[in-house]
């Protein structure tokens, strides 16, 4: 890449002072006061994946705030990826509405429970919803693994609990959801993203 | 709710039947349509006076191209081989030019002089028709080097506005298929020439795609959004917008390399050209050259000044 030669095209400090428009005798006041008046506010454009299905579509998020200036970001658009070969910029009706979706005041922002035969969910923290969903699984598994088939063959089998995993994954997401889950012995698991 | 959401009736958007088109090459009302945004741009503006100059310059380029004779090409030898090495056909930095180019300059220089001129401008009008031909073929051969410091600031505009429009001509003359795809994503494909600006488009096919417009031929080819158009980075990349603009117009920068390119959606202004209103928004490099960003190619209309 030949960037030295690229740096000519440098707008020189200072303003126009030896542009063509001043050479040939155009006057750039005008221009130098407006841009006093101006400012640059920061905005971005991320790429990422549609969480609803398997067919997994490409987005292309658009937020306004400065990430340099530790601004909160916040998202006002979201449109399918033209360059995406699986959607080339077209989304699904539930696509179309991500944006609502993310600033959405039901949206889940943290673990709930809701008892058996209670009516009211209930606020709880990460470390007591991991011990719990952790705890239920070791006691199922304890209680329903099976070990050999009815021909005395070695099976290590945990057909009571089943695993379902997210739809934007990466490959080396998925090869550890296989790790994972396979080691317990689950057979019933799924992975939103197929591709 | 989003604002932007717009819900399409049938047979509004077309289905994406093939591979994304990579090039487009300039139409032969080219520079009518620019001087016509030109003029359209100068009302009003702070810089009025220079785009309305450059409409009259654009005029006299369509008229050079309207009545532009044959220019022989590479042969379909040429254009194989070509495409097989990703090489531009028509590469602005080694192919042996036609002297049938300055006969356009005369003319533009013509058409220029007939015009009511700033006296520089006039003189410089003036200087160039006496400059002896080997003088100009070095003028034209420092402009497509593409080094600024040794290039005359008032000389540019005229000098590559006939270079435009005899590669214009050229790559007109040809059909997409011709040509190739280079291994630098940034260049263009047809000439090998740094873009001016990027455009997203909006309807048809290619809505959202993004094309770099080439600075010398006008040639459109796709590049993937949020990329540098300079070192091809996806990380990094900020989009800088005026403050309480409608954000058709943003600067695409890169933290990799320093570099930027403005964006033209034309989603949010589809009257936009990319040699016009790249001129037209140069205070947005102004700003940019504040924020230590450098621009990631040139605009063959104005030079942006010599170092001091």
């Amino acid at each position: 890449m030949n960037v030295t030669r690229r740096q000519f095209f440098k707008v020189c400090a200072g303003g126009l002072a030896t542009s063509s428009a001043v050479a040939l005798g155009f006057s750039v006041d005008n221009a130098l006061a407006e841009v006093r008046e101006f400012k640059l506010t920061g905005s971005s454009e991320t790429r990422n994946t549609c969480p609803y299905c398997s067919v997994a579509c490409g987005l292309i998020m658009y937020s306004m705030g400065d990430k340099a200036k530790n601004a909160e970001p916040s998202i006002f658009h979201i449109e399918g990826d033209p360059d995406h070969p699986v959607n080339r910029g077209t989304l699904c009706p539930k696509g179309a509405g991500l944006v609502d979706f993310i600033h959405s005041p039901d949206r889940l922002k943290y673990p709930e429970y809701r008892a058996p035969g209670a009516s009211e969910w209930k606020r709880i923290s990460w470390d007591e919803a991991f011990t719990r969903a952790a705890r239920l699984m070791k006691d199922d598994r304890d209680k329903n693994f099976i070990t050999k088939n009815s021909d005395g063959a070695t099976v290590n089998r945990w057909l009571t609990t089943g695993f379902l995993a997210a739809s934007a994954s990466s490959n080396e997401s998925g090869y550890i959801t296989h790790k994972v889950v396979r080691s317990t012995g689950i057979l019933a698991f799924d992975n939103q993203a197929r591709v | 709710m989003s604002a932007e959401v717009r819900i399409l009736e049938t047979g509004q958007i077309e289905a994406p039947v093939s591979a994304i088109y990579h090039l487009f090459l300039p139409g032969r009302d080219l520079f009518a349509r620019r001087a016509e945004r030109l003029r359209f741009l100068s009302r009003d503006h702070a810089m009025g006076d220079y785009l309305a100059f450059l409409a009259l310059l654009a005029d006299a380029q369509q008229e050079v191209l309207d009545q532009f004779p044959e220019v022989s090409l590479p042969d379909a030898d040429e254009q194989a081989r070509c495409r097989e090495q990703g090489k531009p056909l028509l590469d602005a930095g080694s192919m042996k030019r036609g002297p049938i180019w300055r006969n356009g300059l005369k003319i533009i220089l013509q058409k220029m002089r007939e015009s009511a001129l700033p006296r520089a401008a006039s003189e410089t009008v003036a200087g160039l028709m006496q400059a002896a031909e080997a003088v100009l073929e070095e003028t034209a051969d420092r402009i497509l080097a593409g080094n600024p410091a040794e290039i005359s600031p008032q000389e540019l505009p005229f000098v590559a506005a006939a270079l435009q429009v005899y590669w214009v001509q050229m790559a007109s003359s040809l059909r997409e298929d011709a040509f190739g795809r280079p291994e630098q994503g940034g260049l263009c494909p047809v000439c090998g020439s740094y873009p001016m600006a990027g455009i997203v488009r909006s309807g048809g096919a290619e809505q959202g795609l993004r094309y770099l417009s080439c600075s010398l031929c006008a040639s459109e080819w796709h590049m993937v959004r949020i990329k540098c158009s300079t070192c091809e980075s996806t990380q990094g990349i900020d989009y800088h917008i005026l403050e309480g603009s409608s954000g058709a117009v943003k600067m695409e920068s890169c933290s990799d390399c320093g570099f930027y390119l403005k964006l033209l959606y034309l989603g949010k202004d589809s009257g936009m050209e990319a040699l016009a209103d790249d001129l037209a928004t140069l205070a947005l490099d102004m700003l940019m050259e504040k924020e230590g960003k450098m621009r990631g190619g040139p605009n063959l209309l104005l030079h942006f000044g010599r170092p001091l």
